[in-house]
């Protein structure tokens, strides 16, 4: 069994203004406007951390920028010139991850590191450390129990901290989160074997605080029995408002799209920004055809791949829970609604 | 509005007319479709088969400009049937036998021969629209860009007020507004006849009220209209303008003479957060700060005063409109000082009875306040008319079927409307300048029935040169059923085929809005 560790929350400043020293540290901010969101942490004493709301925005765009340079390029008398930017990727501490999207970078990780390595996808995600906080206190759009990713993370994360009132639980999956332990032993304890009990019993009742209950499965199995009805796909896409938000927000929508822009008469840059499937320039060709009737099948294609082709290419679908694209729909037309509505098809 | 958005949520009828409402207000839309999933009916009046008008249980497809002719219709099959709001009528109406003089002598036949639709099909809305408790009706510019819109939009009101359709929750008129503060700007007396708060320029008490708290003397006469100033009115010729936000030269009808007349002022200035093809005329530019660099409020389509706040400060060299206007103003002569726009909006408050109530520290934690809101207590309108009109009684003006300024003929074949599509804002002063957006759509489109394709031997997507009595431009063509045979549609976002050059500038009378939804036009083949 791993080792267990406690941090009385009086360390947690003094530890991580350590690990400061030596990292760049994101965590959960709660700015002037009230809104927690992932932030750089420039001094821990200027800053309002909040380890209880759920970030408005996922991890996602620490790993991948909303938009990149991909190169700079200049025409001279040689023909082109092509320059990668020299970005630098700083040691990174990511302290209180949510679960869903510690698992969503797992996940993304799949996309940019698997045969193919995307090298700033690489730089960025190398000099990372993970560290999750455990959710015991449900969101009311989170639905993280239903595709396994959270509230409690059982693999995946370097360190993972549970709130234990006084106190967190800490417990180290890999090295390089046992070396930010060791490095400053003396904040740490050893876990006792009813702060053990303490957690597993906040970990089960988490699982039943969770507002809502959604039959992942059941999307699963009737996605990759092709069971979905067309007149469903028609109803979701006459109802998007073709925003692309719910892409955007979701910490597991990778599509992006390359766009070159001319800077000047001899020079410019190739930028990568992201895009979303749901938007009908999307898949349109270069001659003008679609194959994807944006007007019946808008939705069609995020729902199965989220749903049915990372199944079928990865053994789980690549929903991680964290319900954003709930709160952010315009169109009422997000994943949980699709689901809920399959699975209620199934009701007598 | 008359309503607040969520109630059109609550109807059970929603009449929609001249709106492709969702392209043009998604945000409404999705109320629409709402409470059609509750067992609302909807019906559409609309020429075109919008995504809404295919999903109405009613489309009511009439000729462009026809909307008098039909409602007159409507109205008269709802006194035939008796569903007329006696009570309401009695109480809080005026001049109702004018009105039931006018649609009894209405020649039905006539009717169903200027409008296109079938007779049984408008007795059939107008049962659905009088007979339901909660009965709204959202237009939009199909209604009010014609040379009669004062008298379409009179129509719409005198439909809800013969039915009693107002004054009351899920009930009501609601025209839909386009730009996020265009009601704003007309509440802030951007209009020429009226101060802050509809006002009337011409109202002694009114005049005196703004003199005393501006320390100058105020002109009683109404100052000119849009097209008064780009098209020439009776005064004589402009001589200076200064445009803030807005870019005629694109957006106004008949472009070669806006350009004509901006080219002939003796000063152009032109404040802009780009350099739009008005401001490339302009002697002055003024650089401006966008939205995410000011603090101040916009007010919506449902009269909802909202708090928007500066995320960054404005970039380079750029100013808000309020720092340009404060900084002329005082160069000019007029000392004007302001420590922020809070203190502006005291200022409002104070002078504008409507905005009486609505001060920035009330604004800052809520979703805003809808006006009228007279005092500090006041907790704002969700709906307007409640116990009685604002003027009163509610006035009946019967109307005449009126025809468009232009008809088709045998040189210009074609009737065309003009419009909007969904990725892309008016001129594109913004929206074009977003690669994302220029993606989706990056070119303007003539919408065009197969069977005048064929008669002209067009082929999907391929180049056509579109002309009108004052001008042409070239396009790409795009065949649909959205648009019935004879007639066109396209839309005024794209300068490399500028639409104005061909629309009229014939106008209302009353709004002096422009008659943009319709004029003749001819289709030729590229050689």
């Amino acid at each position: 069994m791993e080792t267990r560790y406690i941090l009385k929350k009086d360390h947690l400043a003094p530890w991580l203004r350590r690990v400061a020293k030596s990292h760049r540290v994101v965590a959960p901010v709660k700015n002037r406007h009230g809104d927690t969101l992932y932030a750089e942490i420039d001094g821990l004493d200027k800053v309002e951390l909040d380890l209880a709301g759920q970030p408005q925005a996922s991890a996602k765009s620490f790993f991948l920028p909303q938009q990149e340079v991909l190169f700079t390029y200049r025409t001279g008398k040689g023909g082109y010139e092509f320059h990668e930017p020299a970005t630098p990727a700083p040691a990174t501490v990511y302290f209180g991850l949510r679960s869903c999207d510690l698992s969503a970078i797992l996940y993304t990780d799949v996309v940019f590191m698997g045969r193919h390595k995307d090298p700033g996808y690489r730089r960025r995600r190398e000099g990372a450390i993970l560290i999750s906080i455990a959710c015991h206190q449900p969101h009311p759009n989170c639905f993280c129990h239903a595709t396994k990713s959270g509230p409690f993370l059982e693999f995946g994360y370097d360190l993972q901290f549970t709130d234990l009132g006084t106190r967190f639980l800490v417990e180290a999956g890999r090295s390089r989160g046992e070396t930010l332990i060791s490095q400053w032993r003396p904040f740490f304890s050893e876990a006792a074997e009813e702060d053990v009990k303490l957690q597993y019993q906040l970990a089960l009742e988490a699982n039943g605080l969770f507002r809502r209950n959604v039959d992942v499965g059941c999307a699963v199995r009737k996605l990759a029995e092709g069971e979905v009805a067309e007149g469903i796909w028609r109803e979701l896409a006459d109802r998007c408002q073709d925003c692309g938000g719910c892409a955007y927000l979701c910490p597991t929508c990778t599509c992006f799209t390359i766009r070159d822009e001319k800077l000047g008469p001899e020079h410019g840059e190739r930028l990568r920004c992201w895009d979303a499937c749901t938007l009908e320039g999307f898949s349109r060709m270069a001659g003008g055809h679609n194959p994807v009737a944006r007007e019946q099948h808008a939705l069609k294609r995020r729902f199965q791949h989220k749903l049915r082709d990372d199944v079928h290419k990865h053994g789980r679908p690549s929903c991680v829970g964290c319900g954003r694209c709930v709160g952010i729909c315009f169109g009422g037309v997000d994943i949980v609604g699709f689901i809920d509505r399959l699975s209620e098809e199934d009701l007598p | 509005m008359t309503n607040s958005i969520n109630e059109i949520e609550n109807s059970e009828v929603l009449l929609v007319a001249g709106s492709n409402t969702t392209e043009a207000h998604p945000q409404v839309a999705r109320r629409i479709y709402d409470a059609v999933d509750r067992g609302a009916k909807l019906i559409v009046i609309d020429p075109r088969r919008t995504k809404l008008a295919s999903r109405a249980h009613i489309h009511l497809d009439i000729r462009p400009g026809t909307d008098i002719a039909l409602l007159n219709g409507m109205m008269r099959a709802i006194l035939d049937d008796n569903l007329a709001d006696d009570l309401f009528v009695e109480m809080r109406t005026e001049n109702f036998y004018a009105l039931r003089d006018m649609l009894y002598r209405l020649d039905l036949a006539e009717v169903a021969a200027v409008t296109g639709v079938d007779q049984r099909l408008w007795q059939q809305a107008a049962r659905l629209y009088a007979r339901a408790r909660k009965s709204v009706i959202c237009y939009c510019l199909g209604v009010t860009q014609h040379i009669c819109g004062t008298n379409n939009v009179q129509a719409y009101a005198n439909l809800a007020m013969l039915t009693g359709k107002v004054e009351k929750e899920h009930c009501g008129v609601d025209p839909l507004r386009g730009q996020n503060n265009v009601q704003g700007a007309c509440d802030m007396g951007a209009l020429p006849g009226v101060f802050p708060g509809y006002q009337p320029v011409s109202d002694p008490k009114a005049r005196a009220k703004f003199e005393q708290a501006w320390g100058v003397r105020l002109p009683a006469k109404p100052g000119r209209t849009l097209l008064d100033m780009t098209h020439g009115g009776g005064n004589g010729p402009v001589r200076g303008m200064f445009i803030v936000g807005e870019n005629p030269l694109l957006s106004d009808p008949t472009m070669d003479k806006v350009r004509e007349t901006m080219e002939n002022l003796d000063i152009l200035v032109v404040a802009d957060i780009f350099l739009s093809e008005t401001a490339q005329l302009a002697d002055v530019v003024l650089p401006a700060a966008s939205f995410a660099e000011k603090t101040g409020t916009f007010t919506n389509s449902e009269r909802r005063v909202q708090m928007v706040r500066a995320a960054i400060p404005p970039l380079a060299e750029s100013r808000t409109d309020a720092e340009i206007v404060i900084a002329l103003a005082n160069r000019l002569g007029y000392s004007m000082h302001y420590q922020s726009t809070a203190e502006i909006m005291e200022e409002i408050a104070l002078l504008t009875p409507i905005y009486g109530g609505i001060y920035h520290d009330r604004l800052e934690e809520s979703w805003g306040l809808q006006w009228p809101c007279f005092d500090r207590a006041h907790p704002g309108t969700p709906f307007l008319h409640k116990y009685m009109f604002t003027r009163g009684k509610g006035h009946f003006v019967p109307a005449d079927h009126q025809r468009p300024a232009e008809s088709v003929d045998e040189d210009y074949p074609l009737l065309l409307m003009t419009g909007r599509i969904y990725h892309h804002y008016h001129t594109g002063t913004m929206t074009r300048k977003s690669a994302a957006l220029n993606r989706e759509c990056n070119e303007a489109v003539l919408e065009i029935n197969p069977a005048d394709a064929r008669a002209l031997a067009v082929r999907n997507g391929e180049r056509v040169r579109l002309a009108s009595r004052r001008g042409a431009i070239e396009l790409k063509a795009g065949i649909t059923e959205r648009v019935a045979p004879g007639m066109l549609y396209t839309t005024f976002h794209f300068a490399e085929a500028p639409i104005n050059r061909l629309t009229v500038a014939d106008r209302d009378p009353g709004s002096q809005c422009p008659e943009y939804k319709v004029c003749a036009a001819k289709v030729e083949k590229l050689t």
